[in-house]
């Protein structure tokens, strides 16, 4: 019996074409959190999805708990050996309660019905076990936040004596609250004897639960390790394959004249009164908890949101926007918050993607799209952006997180705008791209438009915005210089509730 | 960097064009099938016959397949075609031209479609609730326009069998005009669908609605324009329709939203929006239609027909869904490569 709770070694998996991992080793031990890190595309969900038994091995040996994985792992057998993943998409049934959640398909009966009362309780002592006690495995599960859904899922999996617990990207859709008790309940779990992999790409927060880290890049092993045995720029340099000198590049811009003025904006319960300037040449980052308004306040501005009133003024000029296209049309952009549901038209492919804002640039007066001008677009935002993709016909949702998101920017660059809003520009993509991401945004105050982010990552905003307002409450708290502030002083601001 | 492509990878490389050779494949099949069965299936004369009668489902597919494009279905396809055939009739028995008369049909017809996308796209009623409703109005809307009776023939003098002859009876160029007429209409709404920017949306919305919205897509105007196409060729249809009798008839139209949606997803249109070309709609049709009259040749029994046309309706599309489900799995592997390379 070794001294893992699952050791893989030399796990090799070819898809037609690639190798998708080439003699991969990974090394968990019971009681330890380990944090898998790579790039987007470096091979870690493959490697968890034969850990799994998604995908089966070409080569390699699995030992789980000591017990030697002859043949092929499939999905059950995992399960069984205690293998459970807690997907990044929640997968769940929304309409259903929590405990018909934990019990899915494998309900309890009694005399042929369902033995409500007895699963409730069930529910209840295993929610009890991860500290979580006011929860009613009665509730809907659609009606828990995304944080709460989380720990249902856990819950579940430890119902069918998970071991060895996978967690991808858990952090990225929970509000800094929600964080804080995953972190307590992988701490619970971690002291109960689970070994535990955690797959994130916030580098930031890794110190505050990791043990240990494995490292893989473009499908090889690369190092492991004690986390506390790595500086920052040493993992950094590991992932990327070469060092990143600078995580968050900041060009200074001389502060050109004001451009857009937004005055007591109102909309909805979240948007209560904001009143900002933003100024040519520079990057204004609004930051604040989850919840504080931000996503709202600029959909609003941007008409996709109707708003109960306020003013925006562009370059002097008093707006009226009704909806997103009389923002597009007066020259303010935005790119949401995700990407799927709100970014990409998934299905279709790069180029319709790119073209469908700017049909009015590149259409003869009877409305017919003009290829040619359509494929210099479509090339001009393929090159500024380096879009890894094969042709320009392919699906966007084919494409990887990174690649998606130059997509959404790619549509907005392609004509000149002069406010260019971006709603958390980098969430779930690796930290290459995101410097690529942050590179446009600098080229874009360059050329003299105005650029607003909006970012939950403290260490984002503070590295990339010129100035930072903060929201609490559908109100901005706060402004402060991002060059000498602390992340204490942005949370202050953050949790200023007033009364007013 | 991208690789140049010749014609027929750049052919094969269009998206969806897979299901609509398969429906193609499908046309040629039974081609055979029902010529084997009765070799009198592939005279000239049948053929051309043929080609008429798959000009109705081709018309409804076209309007169904825009509907379908965007997300959303249209049920009231058949009552309007029945509200135009009878409108039409009615006011020519009572002595109006048939222009005037073509003209008020087309005017309630829009209005139709005009109130579907109102209720689908701004009112946001789920499709088939909203145009539930408008397909049982305009069913009234058809028993109303002669009291509650079919109409008398439009009679065959002057200006209604000019009428007759134009849209149904009569040929040019050796081929019947009905043919002419499905095949403009179908080139007008393949170029607005392929080439426009109204066709960009039309797709766009279908495939994320929100996102399209954001881009500046006016959600209801382009849902809108797809109701107003499927009404349009709803109207063309039951002036055919009615050319053909030469009456009006109360229940024409029938279950016409049905074999519209089936010409639509046989020839390879998604249901839930974002994906389809309008070639395919042609295959679609005339799957339909050789199937109705080949079985009519083969002296197949009408009850038994129906089931024949129900099974192999459900066959192509199974066989469609499989094939695209193979290639699926087959993708995501490629896919998941391609993301580590």
């Amino acid at each position: 019996m070794s001294e893992y709770a699952v050791s893989m070694e030399h796990i090799t998996k070819t898809f037609p074409g690639v190798k998708a991992l080439d003699d991969v080793q990974l090394h968990l031990r019971a009681g330890e959190v380990m944090a898998l890190l790579g790039e987007n595309g470096a091979g870690k969900s493959t490697l968890m999805k034969i850990l799994s038994g998604v995908y089966t091995r070409d080569s390699g040996s699995i030992e789980i708990f000591g017990h030697k994985v002859e043949g092929d792992l499939n999905t059950k057998q995992a399960q069984e050996l205690g293998v459970a993943i807690i997907h990044q998409e929640l997968n769940m049934c929304q309409h259903l309660s929590v405990s018909a959640n934990m019990f899915l398909g494998r309900e309890i009966l009694k005399g042929g019905r369902m033995d409500t009362a007895e699963m409730n309780r069930q529910a209840r002592e295993q929610l009890a076990k991860l500290g979580i006690h006011d929860l009613d495995p009665n509730t809907t599960v659609g009606d828990l936040t995304v944080g709460r859904q989380q720990m249902v899922e856990i819950a579940k999996a430890l119902l069918i004596n998970a071991k060895v617990l996978v967690m991808d990207e858990p952090s990225s859709a929970l509000s800094n609250a929600e964080i804080e008790e995953m972190f307590r309940i992988v701490r619970e779990l971690r002291s109960q004897g689970c070994a535990i992999v955690y797959i994130s790409h916030r580098l930031q927060e890794l110190h505050h639960i990791v043990d240990s880290v494995t490292i893989m890049r473009d499908g090889h092993y690369i190092t492991e390790g004690k986390f506390t045995d790595f500086t920052m720029e040493q993992i950094i340099a590991n992932m990327v394959g070469h060092e990143i000198t600078n995580q968050f590049p900041r060009d200074t811009v001389p502060r050109g004249k004001k451009v857009l003025e937004v005055k007591h904006l109102r909309a909805g319960r979240m948007v209560k009164d904001v009143s900002f300037d933003a100024y040519e040449g520079e990057v204004l980052g609004f930051s604040g908890l989850v919840g504080a308004g931000r996503t709202e306040t600029m959909r609003a501005i941007f008409g996709a949101d109707p708003k109960d009133g306020g003013e925006i003024i562009l370059d002097g000029k008093k707006l009226t926007i009704h909806n997103p296209a009389d923002a597009i049309r007066q020259g303010i952009v935005l790119a949401p918050e995700d990407r799927k549901k709100d970014g990409l038209c998934t299905k279709l492919s790069i180029r319709s993607n790119i073209a469908l804002p700017n049909l009015d640039l590149i259409c003869a007066k009877l409305g017919t799209v003009l290829r040619g001008k359509e494929n210099k677009m479509i090339e001009k935002g393929k090159s500024s952006l380096t879009i890894k993709m094969s042709s320009a016909e392919v699906d966007a949702g084919s494409l990887s997180g990174g690649n998606q998101q130059k997509v959404v920017v790619a549509k907005w660059l392609a004509r000149d705008s002069r406010v260019v809003i971006f709603d958390e520009p980098t969430r779930g993509i690796d930290v290459a791209a995101k410097v690529e991401i942050y590179e446009i945004i600098n080229q874009l105050k360059k050329n003299g438009v105005v650029v607003i982010i909006v970012s939950s990552e403290l260490p984002e905003v503070m590295g990339i915005s010129d100035r930072i307002l903060v929201m609490c409450n559908g109100r901005i708290t706060g402004e402060v210089d991002p060059r000498g502030t602390t992340e204490e002083e942005i949370m202050t601001y953050a949790t200023r509730f007033g009364s007013n | 960097m991208q690789k140049k492509l010749n014609p027929m990878q750049r052919f094969l490389a269009i998206r969806g064009i897979a299901s609509v050779l398969t429906a193609f494949a499908g046309v040629i099949v039974l081609m055979i099938i029902f010529s084997i069965l009765n070799p009198n299936f592939a005279k000239p004369n049948s053929l051309l016959t043929l080609m008429r009668s798959v000009v109705p489902f081709l018309l409804v597919g076209i309007g169904q397949a825009y509907v379908c494009i965007t997300g959303n279905i249209d049920l009231s396809i058949g009552s309007v075609l029945g509200m135009s055939a009878m409108i039409s009739a009615t006011m020519m028995c009572n002595g109006s031209h048939p222009l005037v008369a073509v003209l008020v049909a087309f005017l309630a017809c829009m209005f139709t479609g005009f109130i579907n996308g109102l209720l689908v796209g701004k009112f946001k009623l789920p499709p088939f609730i909203g145009t539930l409703g408008t397909m049982t109005i305009a069913r009234g809307v058809a028993q109303l326009a002669n009291g509650n009776y079919n109409t008398d023939n439009i009679g065959s003098e002057g200006a209604a069998q000019m009428y007759k002859d134009i849209l149904y009876y009569g040929k040019t160029l050796g081929i019947y005009n009905g043919v002419w007429i499905g095949l403009i209409v179908w080139a007008i709404f393949f170029y607005i669908l392929t080439f426009t920017r109204s066709g960009r949306h039309i797709y766009a919305i279908g495939s994320n609605v929100d996102a399209a919205r954001l881009s500046g897509v006016n959600v209801f105007a382009t849902t809108t324009k797809a109701y107003m196409v499927s009404a349009f060729c709803a109207f063309l249809t039951g002036l055919i329709t009615m050319a053909q009798s030469g009456m009006g008839d109360m229940s024409a139209g029938m279950s016409y939203e049905m074999y519209a949606v089936a010409a639509a997803v046989i020839g390879g249109v998604s249901t839930l929006g974002g994906s389809g070309l309008l070639v395919g709609v042609i295959a679609g049709a005339s799957v339909w239609a050789i199937l109705q009259s080949g079985l009519t040749f083969a002296n197949v029994p009408v009850a038994f027909r129906n089931i024949i046309i129900g099974l192999i309706v459900v066959a192509c599309v199974l066989f469609d869904v499989l094939r695209r489900d193979g290639k699926k799995s087959s993708k995501k592997a490629k896919k998941e490569a391609v993301k580590v390379a």
